[in-house]
């Protein structure tokens, strides 16, 4: 459902959804890459992709980017199917970010703006002090440093206040203070209403940036729902202890007794998971064993340890 | 047609700021001309004196021909088209490595085609680009040739006079021929995803199969009864395969430059066919009229651009 804006866009109304993946499957010989997975994000929603280096994040994003056709399915963004014109208000970072070496930082923008042909020539000047790139975009690319090849890439992909964002990996390669940085651009992106889908291994990042988690695994969507749930979810199941005794062989022998699959780890020590049921009597339980237990921790769970878990199915932490 | 003029505009930008633009403009605009001065200097130096007693009395005529503003903008034309390969083909080649090799060679593809979707404005717009910077370097020339022979009058028995309207009509044609140039350029660049695999078969590729058909019509020939020459006159294949050098590429793509190059040999007493001189008819591409190279190349122009065109719309990015 379209309407006219004052720019004489049309923009989408707020209730639709504005990326589509439906049966979206992509097969390069026998082998899946994406295997028919289904979601929808609404307008404003920030939604972390998850999912292990090979798990089809990225062919995902490049055919909702309309990048690579899919084998079957479709992928719809701002109400219509990719590739198509709707392209032109979604702002791209697949990967390692591209530019022309030879090119300054701001004639790349440039290039990219009068490629597009409706980004006034101050908007540039926006984009890279947003980034605070603006000292340096004077200087070849060839010059930049990841890092801020990675803010050029953001600022490029807001250079025609696109209202949807697909960014894979942005802050890949990274240091923490860069992390820190983009980190804060997204949040500052996200607080004027652009829908973001954002994809990331690593799983610190989004769990402080995104609201809702997709999760992918060999291809399949294996989670798609809010970020707590997906974190609690997996408290449910299981909660991993950290255990000590004075005698460690007894210890692991007692675990083993109550039926659980406890690891060593360490001198007089073990890693064990718990289903949550038990996890409030284990101490008393491993007390009536007659086991001398001198410390027990709970670990905490991660958005990591609890997605890998999720996707590995078994319980068991890596 | 916006997406196509955003396209040209963008690709005329990026033109604009690669430094071999220039240093090919150098070359064709600069080296040339002077060369052509140099030769008519020295002849007219160790030939001028000489030139009554030995009844060479039309040295100057040649130093008209060669060095006057009217023979260097003719040069200008002429010359690209000789030595394998040609200058034409290395210009055109380093435009297909910029416009399409470097968005390969730098990942760009997966930005451009997300800011136009339009694959078809895209190429479209890359090749049309090509074509006017061809243009733009051949009246450069041209130019800068009639400039170079305004200083040469100074020096030089030459003066302003010529056939400037056979030279605009040279320049018009030879620069439409360039079409079929684009394409092979554009299509190797691009169906190889290697740059430098791909200037190497433009460079070379249609020298190789007109220089293996030439040796086998030289040791084999079409008479001998072998399988092979069996089969042509099979088919009824083996007049047509007799008559394929006046199908080649680069004979016909340069067909205005060297039937220019003929009538100026002819003035000069040679003939193409020899006539107990030299045999010039590989290097003058005698025998072939401007209408017939004109629908060969329009025929290569086709295929070519046709097989790019589903290569680049059908193609995923990578």
């Amino acid at each position: 459902m379209a309407r006219p804006d004052p720019r004489g866009v049309a923009t989408v109304e707020a209730h639709v959804d504005v990326i589509v993946a439906n049966q979206l499957s992509k097969r390069y010989g026998r082998v899946a890459a994406v295997d028919g997975i289904d979601f929808r994000i609404g307008r404003g929603e920030i939604v972390g992709f998850l999912g292990p280096n090979g798990a089809g994040k990225t062919t995902t994003l490049r055919m909702l980017a309309g990048l690579i056709r899919p084998s079957s399915g479709e992928g719809r963004v701002l109400g219509e199917r990719v590739p198509g014109p709707s392209l032109r208000r979604v702002g791209t970072m697949i990967e390692e970010p591209s530019f022309y070496p030879y090119m300054a930082g701001r004639d790349n923008l440039r290039h990219a703006a009068l490629l597009h042909g409706e980004v006034p020539e101050r908007r540039i000047d926006e984009v890279l002090d947003f980034v605070k790139l603006d000292r340096a975009s004077t200087k070849r690319v060839k010059a930049y440093s990841q890092g801020m090849r990675q803010r050029l890439g953001l600022a490029r992909s807001l250079l025609w206040s696109p209202e949807v964002l697909l960014l894979d990996e942005p802050t890949n390669g990274l240091d923490p203070v860069g992390i820190a940085e983009i980190r804060e651009n997204l949040r500052a992106v996200a607080d004027t209403g652009v829908t973001i889908l954002v994809s990331s291994h690593i799983l610190a990042e989004i769990e402080k940036l995104v609201d809702r988690i997709l999760a992918i695994e060999k291809g399949r969507l294996v989670f798609d729902g809010p970020l707590a749930t997906l974190v609690h979810r997996m408290d449910a199941a299981t909660v991993p202890y950290r255990v000590r005794a004075t005698d460690g062989a007894a210890l692991l022998a007692a675990l083993r007794d109550l039926g659980y699959a406890p690891e060593a780890d360490g001198e007089g020590g073990a890693r064990v998971d718990v289903p949550a049921a038990d996890a409030d009597a284990l101490l008393a339980r491993l007390v009536r064993a007659g086991v001398e237990v001198t410390d027990a921790q709970r670990v905490a769970e991660d958005l990591e340890g609890a997605y890998l878990r999720l996707v590995r199915g078994d319980g068991r932490p890596s | 047609m916006n997406a196509f003029v955003n396209v040209v505009r963008a690709e005329l930008f990026k033109v604009r700021r690669k430094r071999r633009t220039y240093v090919v403009a150098g070359l064709w605009w600069v080296l040339l001309p002077v060369l052509a001065l140099i030769v008519g200097r020295v002849l007219l130096d160790n030939l001028g004196s000489i030139a009554s007693d030995l009844e060479l009395g039309g040295i100057d005529a040649v130093i008209q021909q060669i060095a006057s503003p009217f023979g260097i903008a003719r040069l200008a034309l002429v010359g690209p088209a000789y030595v394998s390969p040609t200058f034409y083909v290395i210009v055109v080649a380093l435009l297909a490595a910029l416009l399409v090799g470097d968005d390969r060679t730098h990942a760009m593809w997966k930005t451009v085609l997300v800011v136009q979707p339009s694959r078809l404005a895209v190429l479209a717009g890359k090749v049309t680009v090509g074509m006017l910077v061809v243009g733009a370097l051949m009246a450069g020339a041209v130019i800068a040739g009639l400039a170079f022979g305004a200083l040469g009058t100074t020096f030089l028995p030459t003066d302003f006079s010529g056939e400037w309207g056979q030279l605009l009509l040279l320049y018009a044609l030879q620069w439409a021929f360039t079409t079929a140039l684009v394409a092979l350029a554009y299509l190797m660049v691009y169906v190889t995803r290697n740059v430098a695999l791909g200037l190497v078969l433009v460079f070379f590729l249609p020298a190789l199969l007109e220089g293996l058909y030439t040796v086998y019509a030289a040791v084999v020939g079409f008479q001998p009864i072998n399988r092979f020459n069996a089969f042509l006159q099979a088919i009824r294949m083996r007049q047509v395969l007799e008559d394929l050098p006046t199908y080649f590429f680069t004979t016909n793509v340069y067909a205005p430059a060297r039937s220019t190059t003929r009538e100026l040999v002819a003035t000069f007493g040679a003939e193409a066919s020899g006539n107990g001189g030299p045999d010039l008819s590989a290097l003058l591409g005698s025998g072939i009229t401007l209408g017939h190279a004109a629908w060969v190349v329009a025929g290569y122009t086709v295929v070519l651009f046709a097989l790019l065109v589903w290569r680049f719309l059908r193609t995923d990015v990578d």
